[in-house]
């Protein structure tokens, strides 16, 4: 009896993916963890091992989207007939996870406008406007009958004062189509937007964490540390000192996480992605660099996996390499606070009554007001101020 | 202008092309004497005698497959058949027969014929009297198919089928035969293929046909005192439509609802749905929306009946889910 | 009867013979579309009711319409030009074999439908009686169509109305594979359908063409002068099946042997005492004319695919 292969459920919350392209074909021989295809969720690429061994008998979903738990393939003897009936419906209680008593429920805001699968509601002529008009559907709130755009609804985001015009070159526009990453950031960020924060902003003198990060890198030449080491390692350190700010909001608590997973933001090719890294506060400088150098370097491959991406309590994004000085992060929900790290540069600073240059460091941290007072954010911050400044304390 | 009921003129109609024009006859079961069932002939047998008022024996393809062939050899026959249930009995001659001898005869042959017909519910005659069957013709090449809302409109649309080279089946309403209307002092044909506004508005349009033009005349006066400002128009002959009308109205209000007696289900409304959302799909605002008799036969206790026909409130609530109200 | 009126009859009797033997043989070789009936037995019928007609009067026919679209004068070119769906056809494509139209020869349809050009022969017979001319319109049909609705409809307002309209009743005892005697109580006689509806009726022999062409002038001259309409009972004889190609599994060799022996053809022969050279001229102009028929319709010209969307509205 032939198995099937059912589209998994690669993390909570998937309800769908889109199988991108097979490793195998039909005829070959699959053993039971290999790679076999691949699936783009609304957060990865991720590859999928087979949990059969047996031929690959026949695809049923070569490519293309499918709900979890839909029969997508079918494994077993070679020459086994898998007849058409075999093919199941979806079964999406299938491959949920163990639960994780301490995994925050993702509090995706309820999305009106679009359906569970991400496509829009909207009527034909609000579609038509919005087309005439370059308005993205995604940005607004339908109010018609069931949550749909209608027309009224463009005309109304139209009336919003809008960004002053760029002149335009010319040429035609290039359309491409979303990818479920982008959808992704997308609908996070937008949900990001509607979260009450306030924003505190600090500046450390590096002179010391530079100092460390030089001497690691002697100590440990194989394993590149970087200032975003330090302030992963730190910022864990300052998170388990303040526990009232490793926290996330959700509607009916208030969940406070007993370790500190920090996530560091990555440009990768297919998009912003945020690989976590675990236990930051109970790992040396070294294992912490040698985690984000993994995770980093899967990102640019393409090669993150759920598990990657899961379960982070605080964000960390530096656009300092771009000569950034200072800049605002949008918290990545639903975690509380993110930290936006610009710069070290050589600025002229007061010590002892005496205009002296240090390289200082500009950080900015976005708060969720839901989860976090100003005070407790403020306190939080200085301490990590002070462990930037004074890296010893925080080891 | 005069004011005459919906019956009365039907009859001028048929009195004036009879007095004019002594190819024009009229058959039919009950329509000497009697006056016809529903009294339309009444007073025409003392006019133009028996030999063109014929009474005929209870006979429906005879009655429709005489007039065919009184047509082909140089007449301009009206039969009428008391009621459209009825029609199905004639069916074979009006689809097989009226609707193809041109065609078939590569178009050496024109059957000028009209059957006028009525049916309706709202009085309680059962399963057996009271259908409305008219998308069955509209689906037949070579038909043309008329259902008049308003004494104007039935007295031009009725002298125009007489003069069509083409069968036509004209659809009369059991309840629009009191209703009154002012016509013009001299019988105006009204041309096939020409909708009517009946009334403007900018929220949404109302495609009506037979009474439920009058039940969207109510359901429009009830929605403006909501704020909601309804169009109804009324194609007047479905086959030929006048697509250009409905497409242009409903881009002006980017909402519609179609509205029959007949039931929902494959009803005349499903075809001007696909008109519209073919050609006016970027201007919909809300999905069409369709109203018709439920799908069950007629029945008899009055509260059935009711239950199973469309109302003024059914065209308004429809009239309320294109605005999302 | 003069000899050389007779002698026209049997040149009609056998362009139909060899037309449709000819249709049978280009329907079999793959060459003819449709579904083909032919009347081979039934000539004379065709010719004796057509030859009787006036040039006003109009007629309508069945599926089985060969002769008595040829019997009326529809050039065997245009006929076989329909058969062949081409411009040139009497129907111009629109029609083919059971749809056989020709307005000008007063053909007003040939019937796929089982009595359905009698309604409209009645309301034609009453148009010409409403307007007081001496046209009379016809219908022929077969024994199978007595039992239809439209049959009875027709006769009794017909009748009722004194309409001018002969009806022509083809009882060729089969109705397609069913016998007469398993689908009339009145199979033998059908005359007796008349007398339900108080008809004036005439019985026939119908393989005599003499005699039918003598009963349809009686039959005409009663309808065409008011006097009401006519039933004319005609027995005669299928000598082929249903439909070109049927095998007649229904039917036993001596039914077949029988209505063999029942050639109105051979009748006519005999009765002008033909020799065989006379007889061999007349059949090699009849096959000469199907010949040439046939290569008119050959050549004729396909209809542009596209013309199948005029002629649905006047």
């Amino acid at each position: 009896m032939a198995s099937e292969v059912k589209l998994p459920r690669l993390g909570q919350g998937m309800e769908s993916g889109t199988v991108n392209k097979w490793l195998k074909s039909e005829g070959d021989q699959v053993a039971k963890g290999e790679p076999l295809f691949e699936v783009d969720t609304d957060k990865v690429t991720q590859e999928v091992e087979s949990d059969f061994d047996g031929v690959l008998l026949k695809i049923v979903l070569s490519s293309g989207e499918a709900p979890v738990g839909q029969t997508i393939a079918w494994i077993g003897q070679a020459g086994e007939e898998v007849a058409e009936a075999n093919v199941s419906a979806p079964e999406p209680k299938a491959a949920e996870p163990e639960p994780r008593p301490v995994q925050a429920k993702p509090v995706e805001d309820p999305m009106p406008t679009s359906s569970a699968n991400g496509r829009i509601k909207a009527s034909p002529l609000a579609r038509r406007l919005a087309r005439e008009r370059g308005i993205d559907l995604h940005a607004l709130q339908g109010t018609g009958p069931e949550g749909r755009i209608v027309a009224r609804d463009v005309e109304g985001a139209q009336a919003r004062p809008a960004a002053p015009a760029a002149p335009v070159p010319s040429g035609e526009v290039e359309s491409i189509s979303l990818t479920n990453i982008r959808k992704t950031i997308a609908r996070r960020l937008t949900a990001a937007w509607q979260a009450p924060v306030f924003q505190l902003t600090v500046s450390a003198d590096m002179s010391r964490a530079n100092d460390l990060v030089a001497k690691a890198r002697e100590l440990s030449p194989d394993v590149r540390v970087t200032v975003t080491d330090v302030l992963a390692k730190v910022c864990a350190q300052a998170l388990m000192r303040h526990r009232d700010v490793n926290v996330q909001y959700s509607d009916d608590a208030l969940l406070r996480f007993p370790t500190a997973n920090v996530g560091i933001a990555v440009a990768a090719p297919q998009g912003l992605v945020v690989p976590v890294l675990r236990s930051v506060e109970r790992q040396s400088l070294a294992e912490v660099a040698a985690a984000r150098g993994e995770v980093v370097s899967k990102a640019r491959d393409n090669k993150l996996t759920t598990q990657d991406l899961e379960d982070g309590t605080f964000t960390i994004s530096n656009l300092g390499m771009f000569g950034v000085e200072q800049f605002v992060a949008v918290i990545n929900p639903p975690q509380a606070a993110i930290l936006a790290v610009g710069a070290t540069v050589d600025a002229p600073v007061a010590r002892d009554g005496q205009v002296v240059v240090r390289p200082m460091l500009t950080m900015t941290l976005t708060v969720d007001h839901r989860a976090v007072d100003g005070a407790a954010g403020a306190d939080f911050l200085r301490t990590v101020k002070q462990f930037v400044e004074d890296p010893a304390l925080a080891l | 202008m005069p004011e005459v009921t919906y019956r009365e003129a039907v009859r001028d109609a048929l009195g004036a092309a009879m007095r004019s024009d002594d190819r024009v006859f009229i058959m039919g079961e009950d329509i000497a004497e009697m006056g016809g069932s529903m009294g339309v002939t009444q007073g025409l047998l003392d006019e133009f005698g028996p030999e063109r008022v014929r009474n005929t024996p209870i006979s429906e393809m005879a009655i429709v497959g005489a007039g065919i062939g009184a047509a082909m050899a140089g007449m301009r026959p009206v039969v009428e058949i008391m009621y459209e249930d009825f029609l199905t009995l004639s069916l074979e001659q009006i689809v097989n027969q009226a609707a193809k001898h041109r065609y078939m005869s590569g178009g050496q042959l024109t059957v000028p014929l009209t059957i006028r017909t009525q049916g309706g519910a709202g009085w309680s005659p059962g399963a057996q009297h009271a259908q409305q069957l008219e998308a069955w013709l509209v689906h037949i090449p070579g038909l043309k198919v008329a259902y008049p809302s308003t004494p104007e409109d039935v007295r031009g649309l009725l002298w125009t089928a007489i003069y069509d080279d083409n069968p036509v089946v004209l659809f009369e309403h059991r309840l629009l035969y009191p209703v009154k209307g002012e016509v013009p002092d001299e019988l105006e044909p009204i041309p096939f293929g020409k909708a009517r506004v009946v009334r403007e508005g900018t929220d949404v349009t109302v495609i009506a046909i037979g009474p439920l033009v009058h039940r969207a005349l109510d359901a429009a006066n009830q929605a403006e005192a909501e704020g909601i400002s309804v169009e109804i128009v009324d194609p007047r002959t479905l086959q030929p439509l006048d697509e250009d009308t409905l497409v242009e109205s409903v881009k002006k209000t980017n909402r519609a609802v179609v509205a029959h007696e007949a039931v929902t289900r494959m009803g005349f409304g499903a075809e001007v749905t696909a008109v519209l959302q073919h050609r006016a799909f970027d201007w919909l605002d809300a999905p069409i929306e369709r109203v018709g008799a439920k799908f069950a036969p007629l029945a008899f206790a009055p509260v059935m009946e009711q239950y199973v026909v469309p109302h003024a409130g059914d065209v308004l609530a429809a009239i309320k889910r294109t605005v999302g109200k | 009867m003069g000899e050389d009126t007779l002698r026209e009859f049997l040149r009609d009797m056998l362009l139909i013979r060899r037309f449709e033997e000819k249709v049978e043989e280009r329907f079999r070789a793959g060459d003819l579309p449709g579904f083909l009936h032919v009347a081979i037995g039934q000539e004379a019928v065709a010719v004796g009711v057509s030859h009787a007609m006036e040039d006003d009067d109009i007629f309508a026919s069945t599926h089985r319409a060969h002769g008595h679209t040829l019997a009326r004068g529809t050039h065997p070119n245009a006929v076989m030009a329909e058969l062949y769906g081409k411009v040139e056809g009497c129907s111009h494509g629109y029609g083919g074999s059971m749809h056989l139209y020709d307005i000008e020869r007063g053909n007003y349809g040939a019937n796929a439908v089982i009595g359905g050009g009698l309604p409209a022969v009645t309301g034609a017979g009453l148009a010409f009686k409403m307007r007081n001319e001496p046209r009379v319109a016809v219908a022929f049909f077969g024994d199978g169509a007595t039992n239809i609705g439209t049959f009875h409809e027709s006769l009794n307002l017909a009748q009722l109305w004194q309409t001018k309209t002969l009806f022509v009743c083809e009882n060729n005892h089969w109705a397609e594979s069913t016998p007469g005697w398993q689908h009339s109580p009145v199979w033998d006689d059908m005359s007796k359908r008349a007398l339900a509806f108080d008809m004036h009726s005439l019985k026939v022999d119908g393989q005599d063409v003499e005699a039918v062409y003598a009963a349809a002038q009686e039959a005409l001259d009663h309808a065409r002068s008011g006097r009401g309409p006519v039933f004319l009972d005609v027995e005669t004889y299928r000598m082929h099946g249903h439909y070109i190609g049927d095998p007649q599994v229904y039917r036993s060799k001596e039914d077949r042997q029988d209505a063999a022996d029942h050639d109105p053809i051979v009748r006519l022969r005999e009765r002008l005492g033909l020799s065989d050279e006379e007889f061999d001229e007349l059949d090699r102009q009849a096959h000469e004319t199907v010949d040439a028929a046939l290569a008119f319709a050959q050549n004729g010209t396909d209809p542009a695919p596209e013309d199948a969307l005029k002629n649905v509205y006047a």
